[in-house]
C-alpha cells in the first residue's frame, strides 16, 4: 500500500514529517537573509540586536549598486527580446520543418544549456578578446542571448506542438495570407509559450554569473558580478539588502506569472 | 511543407522549412561552436603544438587532486541529493494536491531565487559564529564551533540545496507513473511494507533515480559559483581551477586542456543519460 496516501499508517507520519523538514530547509535560508537585511548588526548576528533600514539606505545611496542593477536589466531585456524572436523563428523550423537533421539542429541549439558554463565562458571570453568585444554591452548581450536561447526555444516549441495547424490552414483557405494567418491566428494561440519564453530568457540573463565575471570590465558590471565581488571581499549586510530586493522581485515575478498564465489560458 | 516557413527559403539547396532556423543557427554557430572549437584547438597549439598541456594536466599532483576532488564532491552531492529527494518526491506523488502545492510552491520559489543569494545565505549560516554553530553550542551539543565552511561539508550542504529541485521534480513524474495496483497486489500476496519497497517501489523508480542522479552529477562536475564560495583552497573543483588558470595565471593552453577534459566527460555522461531517458520513454523502465 506504499502508494496509498490514506493507508500508509505510521510511515506516513515519518515521510510527511521528513517532507516538511526538507521544505523548511529549502525555504528558511531565503527567509533568514530577508530578516538579516533589517538587522542592525554589522556582523550579521542572529537574532539581530535591533531593527534598521540602514543597509537599504546604504544600498540605494551607492551609485555602483544602482548602475549594476540597471546594466543587468538592460542586458537581460535585450537578450530576452533577441532570444524570443530568434527562438520563435527557429521553433517553427524545429516543429514544422521536414528535413533530415532536424533533431541534430534541435540538439545543437539546446547545447548551450547543458555544456558546463565555465567552458563557454572562457571560450567566448578568448574569442571576444580577439575581436574586441570583451567588456562591451554588445558582447554581453550576444553571450547571454546564446545562454537564454534554449530557455526560449523549449516553451515555444512545446506550445507550437500543441497547436493544431489546420486552424492556420483554414484561415489561409478563407483568404488570409500565410503571414496574416500566422500573425493573427498562430501567434495568439501560442502566447503562453512566448510569454514563458520571455520570462525564462530574461531570468537566464539576469541571474547569470560565470560568463558575466569574465565579460565584466571596471566600467561595466552586472548585478551578479557586483554581488560576487562583495562576497569575495566580505559578508557585508548590504549584500543581504540587495539579496532581499532580489527575493522580493522573484516573488512578484512568480505571482505575475501565475496570474498571467491563468488569464492567458482563458 | 509548401509555403510553410515564414519566408520561403529562397536560398537554393536549403531543406524545406529550415530557413527560419537560420538566425539561430548563425548565432550559435558563430558565437558558440566557433569559440568552443577554437578553445579546444588552443589546448594543443598554445604555447606550441603538441600534447604537453595534457601531459602537464595529468602529470601534476595538484591537477590530479583537483580532478579527484571534483569527482568526490559530485558523487557525495549526488548521493545525498538522491537520499533526501526520494522520500519528498514519494510524498509529493501521492499527497492531497492542497498540501502538495505548498511544497511545490516552496521548491519553485527556491529554484527561481538568485543562485548567489542562496549561496550567500549558506555562507552566513555556516560561519564559525553563524546561527548553526551558535545554536548547537547553546544547546550544549558541541563546545567548539564546527568547521562547516571552506571544506567538503560546506560545499555539500550548499550544492545539495541547489540540486534538490532538479532531483525532486523528475522523480515525482516517475513515481506518479507507477501503478498503485502493483503494490496493492504485493500487499495481498503477503509482502511486508519493507519488502514491497525493496522489491517493487524501488526497482520501478530506478530509471528516474538514475536519470535524475546522472543529471545532478553532471551539473555538479562543472559547477563554479557555489564551490568557489563555500569550498576551501584545499578542495578546489575543476570549474574554479579552469577559471583561475585562465584569469589569474593567463595559462590559456592548460586552461583549455582542462576545459576540454570537463567537456568530454560531461558530454559522455549526457549521452548515457539520453539513452536512459530514451529507454524509459520506450517503456524500458518496466
Amino acid at each position: 500500500m506504499l502508494l496509498d496516501y490514506d493507508r500508509l499508517g505510521w510511515l506516513r507520519v515519518a515521510l510527511v514529517g521528513f517532507t516538511a523538514a526538507v521544505a523548511a530547509f529549502l525555504l528558511l535560508p531565503v527567509v533568514f537573509i530577508v530578516l538579516l537585511s533589517f538587522g542592525s548588526s554589522r556582523w550579521l548576528a542572529f537574532p539581530p540586536p535591533g531593527w534598521t533600514l540602514k543597509w537599504y539606505q546604504q544600498l540605494l545611496a551607492d551609485p555602483t549598486w544602482i548602475d549594476a542593477a540597471l546594466t543587468s536589466a538592460r542586458i537581460a531585456a535585450m537578450a530576452a527580446i533577441l532570444a524570443v524572436v530568434i527562438g520563435l523563428f527557429a521553433s517553427f523550423s524545429l516543429v514544422r520543418g521536414e528535413f533530415r537533421g532536424r533533431q541534430v539542429l534541435r540538439g545543437l541549439l539546446l547545447t548551450p544549456m547543458v555544456l558546463p558554463v565555465v567552458v563557454f565562458a572562457i571560450a567566448i571570453y578568448a574569442f571576444f578578446l580577439r575581436i574586441g568585444l570583451a567588456g562591451t554591452t554588445v558582447g554581453f548581450v550576444i553571450a547571454h542571448t546564446i545562454l537564454a536561447l534554449p530557455f526560449a526555444i523549449i516553451p515555444i516549441t512545446a506550445a507550437l506542438e500543441g497547436f493544431d495547424k489546420s486552424i492556420e490552414d483554414a484561415a489561409i483557405i478563407c483568404g488570409a495570407s500565410p503571414l496574416q494567418a500566422r500573425l493573427r491566428i498562430t501567434l495568439p494561440s501560442i502566447r503562453i509559450g512566448i510569454f514563458s519564453a520571455a520570462i525564462f530568457s530574461f531570468l537566464a540573463s539576469w541571474d547569470e554569473v560565470v560568463v558575466a565575471i569574465f565579460m565584466a570590465s571596471p566600467t561595466l558590471q552586472t548585478l551578479p558580478v557586483k554581488i560576487w565581488g562583495s562576497l569575495r571581499a566580505d559578508l557585508s549586510p548590504v549584500v543581504a539588502a540587495a539579496s532581499s530586493l532580489l527575493v522580493g522581485l522573484t516573488l512578484c515575478l512568480m505571482i505575475v506569472t501565475t496570474l498571467l498564465r491563468r488569464k492567458l489560458s482563458r | 511543407m509548401q509555403g510553410n516557413s515564414l519566408r520561403r527559403s529562397s536560398v537554393a539547396g536549403l531543406p524545406a522549412g529550415s530557413g527560419s532556423a537560420l538566425p539561430a543557427l548563425l548565432l550559435v554557430g558563430l558565437f558558440f561552436i566557433v569559440p568552443v572549437v577554437a578553445l579546444l584547438l588552443r589546448s594543443v597549439t598554445d604555447p606550441e603544438p603538441g600534447l604537453q598541456n595534457y601531459a602537464a594536466l595529468f602529470g601534476s599532483g595538484t591537477y590530479v587532486r583537483v580532478f579527484l576532488n571534483t569527482f568526490l564532491v559530485a558523487s557525495v552531492v549526488t548521493a545525498v541529493t538522491i537520499l533526501v529527494a526520494f522520500p519528498v518526491a514519494w510524498m509529493l506523488a501521492i499527497m492531497p494536491p492542497a498540501l502538495g502545492s505548498i511544497v511545490f510552491g516552496i521548491i519553485i520559489l527556491s529554484m527561481w531565487t538568485n543562485l548567489l543569494t542562496r549561496t550567500y545565505a549558506w555562507m552566513v549560516l555556516l560561519q564559525r559564529t553563524g546561527v548553526i554553530n551558535r545554536t548547537l553550542m547553546g544547546l550544549g551539543i558541541i563546545h567548539e564551533p564546527l568547521p562547516l565552511i571552506n571544506n567538503l561539508a560546506g560545499v555539500t550542504i550548499g550544492m545539495v540545496y541547489i540540486m534538490l529541485p532538479f532531483m525532486i521534480l523528475p522523480l515525482v513524474g516517475t513515481l506518479r507513473a507507477i501503478d498503485p495496483m502493483t503494490l496493492r497486489a504485493a500487499a495481498l500476496c503477503g509482502a511486508s511494507p519493507f519488502e514491497a519497497f525493496r522489491r517493487i517501489l524501488l526497482p520501478l523508480s530506478l530509471p528516474g533515480i538514475a536519470a535524475g542522479g546522472l543529471m545532478v552529477f553532471v551539473m555538479s562536475l562543472g559547477y563554479f559559483v557555489t564551490p568557489a564560495l563555500l569550498g576551501g583552497t584545499s578542495n578546489m573543483m575543476l570549474a574554479e581551477m579552469i577559471a583561475q588558470t585562465v584569469q589569474s595565471l593567463l595559462n590559456w593552453g592548460l586552461g583549455s586542456a582542462a576545459a576540454f577534459v570537463l567537456l568530454v566527460v560531461t558530454m559522455a555522461l549526457y549521452a548515457i543519460q539520453l539513452r536512459l531517458v530514451g529507454a524509459k520513454r520506450a517503456g524500458g523502465g518496466i
